[in-house]
């Protein structure tokens, strides 16, 4: 298993007010699985993905990943943790505005000590391929396309080879044809190698490129088509 | 690469860029050019005093190192007193008076005797003063007011005519009879000091020590050790001066860092973030914030001491008379000021960068 929550519960306070985030939410990743969690706005998908991300801490329950509770980790170590075994692409704004494409990837790779590592430069150079965004290394982000950029923040997402890419409404910003792209080219890593994926969205199109949906309601799982349980119930 | 975010970073905020190096610049440039115009003024001063050629000179009892400070206490008949004693060659009393408009040391002096003491003043034109309304000046004070002989300029309130212009660096810019001075001063035959020129100028010293035997509570001081006196530690004030300074500076130079960088990682705020997520730690992000802020405070200081010789240089084309002196020391003080200034300023807006919340800089627009 390469991610699990267990009992999940995120609070926030807004004012005097509880606003009860995640209520309980049990989820169990494996390893290349191209997972989509879907959901209305407010349903907790985006919570999910700050814990599941180390980005932030739970009130009670467990994210585990290679059998350590991420969720009660301090702030070094979750950035440590997010540092090595993550990998983030978010809806807009994904790329440092003043860098070049190169620079965006390369400033990822430094701060995640694979500079100079030449198994990842093949890699990436593989992986800028199958992006089609080879020859646009030299430009700044306000020089690419929407959905250009989206494809640099994926291949920053994954220069370094992350356990897992976490995706926040990778879409959300595209239109429909650069949309598709993108979600084709999540797939095409995904099956080349092998990389774990999870994305984020509301738009129930985006399911079909996933191998596996779960969809929330109200800070919980309400369906999960490919969890470990019903794989079992299946068998 | 952490100094290619960082040099992208200002390239891409030009203006903000400009201005923060400006404000340093100026930081280091209200150090350079303040203080060496304090320095440079009372390090001309000693000049001009060692200049003089005496070797003693003879003051009233607790009179200060600033001539034009003292008046005129001491009595003149003590001139002869003096060069009665064993081993003075010449005692030339000087009666100091300060011009206020223009600011000028105006020396009272008895032509012959201060001859003798200096060695003659070096005339460029025109000659010594035969009227108690004419005045020598010298070619520096010359090149400031723009006189030539036969001019007229008004001091301590009465009108001179210029009778010669000597060449600068002995004792005073401008000088008159000694009687006439004492007149104007309503002090008649009272002077403020006695330059003395010893037989043997071997050892001043020991000539003071004798000197002080005799004249008990008399200020007596060796000349030629007075222009390194006058370079601040002895002057009164001048090194506190000189400290609120490089104080205001200092703090003028935090305050426009803090604004700089407090102001760049809020629009920074989603950068930061994706740094963040990326995995950078908050040692990353505020060396990163401190490291931009000392980049900017380095070139300030680099045109800061540039801009300070052009100050300078400027200032001495208008004003002939000032003197300045840019030292290595106060350049180092003011680089540490301005990167002390780089340092505090972008400490507080460093720590709140680092401890942003990743989800909460993601949420930033």
């Amino acid at each position: 298993m390469l991610i699990e929550t267990v009992d999940l519960k995120k609070t926030y306070r807004t004012g005097k007010v509880d606003v009860e985030a995640l209520r309980g939410v049990d989820v169990r990743i494996r390893a290349g699985e191209l997972v989509a969690i879907m959901g209305p706005s407010g349903c907790g998908k985006s919570t999910l993905m700050h814990l599941l991300g180390a980005m932030a801490r739970a009130t009670s329950g467990r994210v585990l990943m290679d059998g350590k509770d991420i969720a009660q980790m301090n702030d070094s170590e979750r950035t440590a943790v997010r540092r090595t075994k993550l990998g983030f692409v978010f809806q807009k704004l994904n790329l440092l505005p003043t860098l070049t494409a190169r620079a965006n990837i390369e400033i990822a790779r430094t701060i995640q000590g694979s500079e100079g590592d030449e198994k990842i430069d093949v890699y990436l150079a593989d992986i800028l391929k199958i992006l089609k965004i080879d020859d646009k290394l030299d430009r700044r982000p306000s020089e690419l396309s929407g959905g250009e950029q989206q494809r640099f923040a994926i291949a920053r997402a994954v220069s370094h080879r992350p356990a897992i890419v976490l995706a926040d409404e990778p879409t959300g910003a595209l239109d429909s044809k650069n949309s598709e792209a993108v979600l084709q080219m999540f797939r095409e890593l995904n099956r080349k190698f092998q990389q774990t994926i999870l994305l984020v969205t509301h738009n129930p199109e985006l399911a079909g490129y996933a191998d596996r949906l779960i969809e929330m309601r109200d800070g919980l799982v309400v369906h999960d088509s490919g969890s470990i349980a019903s794989a079992a119930v299946g068998n | 690469m952490k100094w290619q975010i960082i040099l992208s970073g200002l390239r891409a905020r030009p203006v903000r860029t400009g201005v923060t190096i400006m404000a340093v610049s100026l930081q280091v440039a209200l150090i350079l050019v303040i203080v060496g115009l304090t320095t440079g003024t009372a390090n001309e001063i000693g000049k001009r005093i060692a200049g003089v050629g005496a070797d003693i000179m003879f003051q009233a009892p607790g009179a200060d190192v600033l001539l034009a400070a003292n008046g005129a206490n001491l009595k003149e008949k003590f001139a002869t007193e003096l060069a009665a004693k064993e081993g003075i060659q010449r005692v030339a009393p000087v009666l100091v008076k300060i011009s206020t408009a223009p600011l000028v040391n105006i020396f009272g002096i008895d032509p012959e005797s201060f001859n003798e003491v200096s060695g003659g003043l070096v005339y460029l034109d025109g000659k010594v003063f035969s009227e108690p309304d004419e005045i020598v000046i010298d070619d520096i004070f010359s090149r400031d007011k723009k006189l030539k002989v036969g001019d007229s300029i008004e001091l301590i309130k009465h009108k001179f005519k210029v009778s010669g212009i000597v060449q600068n660096g002995k004792g005073s810019r401008v000088f008159m009879g000694l009687e006439a001075a004492q007149d104007l001063n309503n002090s008649p035959n009272m002077v403020s000091v006695f330059f003395i020129k010893l037989k043997d100028s071997r050892n001043i010293n020991a000539a003071i020590e004798k000197l002080s035997a005799d004249f008990p509570g008399y200020e007596l001081r060796n000349v030629p050790e007075y222009a390194a006196l006058m370079n601040g530690a002895s002057i009164p004030g001048f090194d506190d001066f000189n400290a609120v300074v490089v104080f205001v500076a200092l703090c003028i130079g935090i305050m426009v860092i803090f604004l700089s960088m407090y102001t760049t990682i809020m629009e920074r705020t989603r950068e930061i973030g994706i740094l963040r997520s990326l995995g950078a730690s908050k040692m990353f992000i505020v060396t990163l914030i401190m490291k931009e802020s000392i980049l900017l405070c380095v070139i300030g200081v680099i045109l800061g001491t540039i801009g300070s010789y052009i100050i300078v240089d400027s200032a001495k084309s208008f004003f002939p008379s000032l003197a300045f002196l840019i030292s290595y020391k106060w350049m180092i003080v003011a680089a540490i000021s301005a990167l002390v200034s780089g340092v505090v300023g972008s400490l507080h807006p460093s720590l709140k960068a680092a401890s942003q919340d990743p989800v909460e800089a993601f949420a930033y627009e």
